[in-house]
């Protein structure tokens, strides 16, 4: 068992690109794979409307393409995922991420209302967190670090309870050490503040 | 403001270690831009590269070596391939961070080599050394033993687990291992300190250690190294030589990474107070820098030197015999950009450090502030030749020297 999923990992990451000349990634490869493997929750558009799931619309390509080999080397425990990312090679996982970084990014259709008090204590958590350093003072994410700006409000509250519990790490360790000890009121003010931005 | 974090920080790394939960290690303080930096505040870690680099890819026509040398690829299409050993049948082994897996290169009858995974899933296994013919990988803090590797690669079977035994602490942050056997059959470890910078438990974290290879007889052998990441036995004097990889955020050219030589096991080389003469501007405490040790040499600001090597072969010419040949992976907190070179140190007969000087380079493009690879170890081979890790673009360099 073990041994095939091994063999099989290595036919994926090593045979794969020995075998054919080096393709740039493709985003309309990615659209025409997206269509059939993420559509359904990510939204065609790559905006979520489903709960709990992310928006991918203008997600850097790099950070894309890290997670989903974070998933596909069972390392990112979202079993669906996993099942999702499994046996994908390197260029299947590029395309798909030239893809979504291709679309423009905008706010589910479901985005609540401003709360002008969450808000405000979101954005003061944001200053004090130094969330902009990496992600931009605008949000907008780049290179193996996502956009913030827009995702939904319900994801972004859970990715972070997940980071500060150490359910979850990224390409390195900075999201836990950040998140550490955060309260849950906080969690959910910036939320809602890097949700309303656009 | 600052006085938070680092209770924060405190508070983390005083707390009991959660017992091996290989995800859930407690986390750091803060380790972004401190309020009070004088630097650019958007520096952030560069992207790690973890899909294969194909070979047409790889900027071997733009890499340097000194007159005689040459560089060849020995393996490609390894995403982040880290810390490198070798069995006694020839076959380098390498760990890995991000990407979880540990590769097995052998040599094909042709010249060529074949690459497999022989482990994967795990997290950071970066630590790799081989103690006999069974091959020992840490992963943060677990600790596990492949028994008689080279032959088995095509089966593994599962390793034997002595995380117990080790002990070490579970943090994530700064916690990937180095590992090497030392002259005297023990195996020498790094434990990095949880943050930046910050307080925290000085017989905990900001080491270097050694054990009995079943996790016994845990010593001390330096204090006060804030994140080595490279360490090797000088082949005549067997004293233990380590890297170590300054703190961020103070300014461009402040800290220097260093190199530092253990003559006594467990003597002070003064994080987070000071690196040789220089005091830290937040967290000298007062201490004055002369009651520790100094490093034998400073090997530049945010270089990340990493792994280090004596060169015990006998290809190369006689003045790099137990010279040591350093990766440096190569800046993110600073600008412009330094280090993604390999140097070597050049020692005299007392072991006083002469000149840090050049080796390979070419990976750093200073006009327009971008680089290729990170080299991040190196390997002596049986045939004197020497392997360089490339983590960027998962590739292992040969640097040979003909006459």
């Amino acid at each position: 068992m073990r041994v095939s999923i091994l063999a099989a990992a290595l036919a994926a990451a090593l045979a794969f690109p020995l075998a054919l000349p080096a393709a740039a990634q493709d985003a309309r490869r990615g659209q025409a794979l997206a269509a059939d493997i993420c559509a359904a929750c990510h939204g065609p558009e790559g905006r979520s409307q489903m709960p709990g799931v992310p928006s991918l619309a203008g997600q850097p390509a790099e950070f894309v393409t890290m997670q989903m080999i974070l998933f596909r080397e069972g390392l990112r425990a979202v079993p669906v995922m996993q099942q999702v990312a499994q046996g994908r090679s390197d260029q299947e996982i590029e395309d798909l991420a030239a893809w979504f970084a291709s679309l423009p990014p905008g706010p589910p259709d479901d985005r609540p209302a401003r709360n002008a008090e969450l808000l405000a204590r979101g954005q003061a958590v944001a200053a004090r967190s130094n969330c902009g350093v990496c992600h931009l003072p605008n949000f907008a994410g780049r290179n193996q670090i996502p956009r913030l700006a827009g995702q939904r409000e319900d994801f972004l509250a859970q990715t972070m309870a997940e980071y500060r519990d150490n359910r979850r790490s990224g390409s390195d360790t900075q999201m836990n050490a950040v998140m550490y000890g955060m309260p849950d009121a906080d969690i959910a003010a910036l939320a809602h503040f890097l949700s309303q931005q656009d | 403001m600052l006085r938070a974090m680092l209770a924060a920080g405190f508070i983390l790394a005083a707390a009991p270690a959660l017992a091996q939960a290989p995800a859930a290690a407690p986390a750091a303080p803060p380790t972004g831009a401190p309020a009070d930096t004088v630097m650019n505040r958007n520096l952030a870690p560069h992207a790690p590269r973890m899909t294969v680099t194909p070979r047409e890819q790889l900027p071997l026509a733009q890499l340097r070596v000194p007159d005689g040398f040459q560089v060849d690829v020995f393996a490609h299409g390894m995403p982040g391939v880290r810390m490198m050993t070798e069995g006694p049948n020839g076959t380098i082994f390498a760990g890995t961070r991000t990407i979880g897996r540990v590769y097995a290169i052998t040599a094909n009858p042709d010249g060529t080599t074949r690459t497999r995974i022989i482990a994967q899933g795990l997290t950071q296994p970066n630590g790799v050394a081989m103690v006999g013919n069974n091959l020992y990988v840490i992963a943060i803090n677990r600790v596990l033993r492949y028994d008689n590797i080279e032959a088995n690669l095509d089966n593994v079977p599962a390793p034997v687990e002595l995380t117990d035994g080790f002990g070490l602490p579970p943090d994530q942050h700064h916690g990937w291992k180095f590992l090497t056997l030392g002259p005297d059959g023990r195996l020498y470890t790094n434990v990095g300190v949880p943050c930046n910078v910050c307080e925290f438990d000085r017989d905990r974290y900001a080491l270097l250690v050694s054990f009995n290879p079943d996790g016994s007889g845990r010593r001390i052998e330096a204090r006060g190294i804030r994140n080595s990441v490279g360490m090797a036995h000088h082949p005549v004097t067997r004293e233990l030589w380590a890297t170590n990889n300054g703190r961020d955020w103070v300014d461009n050219d402040n800290p220097q990474d260093s190199l530092h030589r253990i003559r006594r096991s467990g003597e002070d080389h003064g994080f987070p107070f000071c690196v040789g003469t220089w005091a830290d501007p937040q967290h000298n405490a007062g201490r004055n820098c002369s009651e520790f040790q100094a490093p034998a040499a400073l090997l530049g600001p945010h270089v990340a030197a990493l792994g280090m090597r004596f060169y015990t072969g006998t290809m190369f010419p006689e003045q790099y015999r137990n010279q040591i040949f350093i990766a440096r992976r190569g800046s993110w907190n600073r600008e412009p950009l330094s280090g993604y070179d390999v140097v070597v140190a050049k020692l005299d007969a007392q072991g006083n450090v002469t000149g840090v000087e050049p080796f390979l380079t070419g990976f750093r493009d200073d006009a327009a502030q971008r680089f290729t690879g990170r080299p991040v170890d190196v390997h002596v081979m049986r045939d004197g030749s020497l392997l360089v890790a490339d983590e960027q673009l998962g590739a292992i360099y040969r640097v040979t020297y003909r006459r």
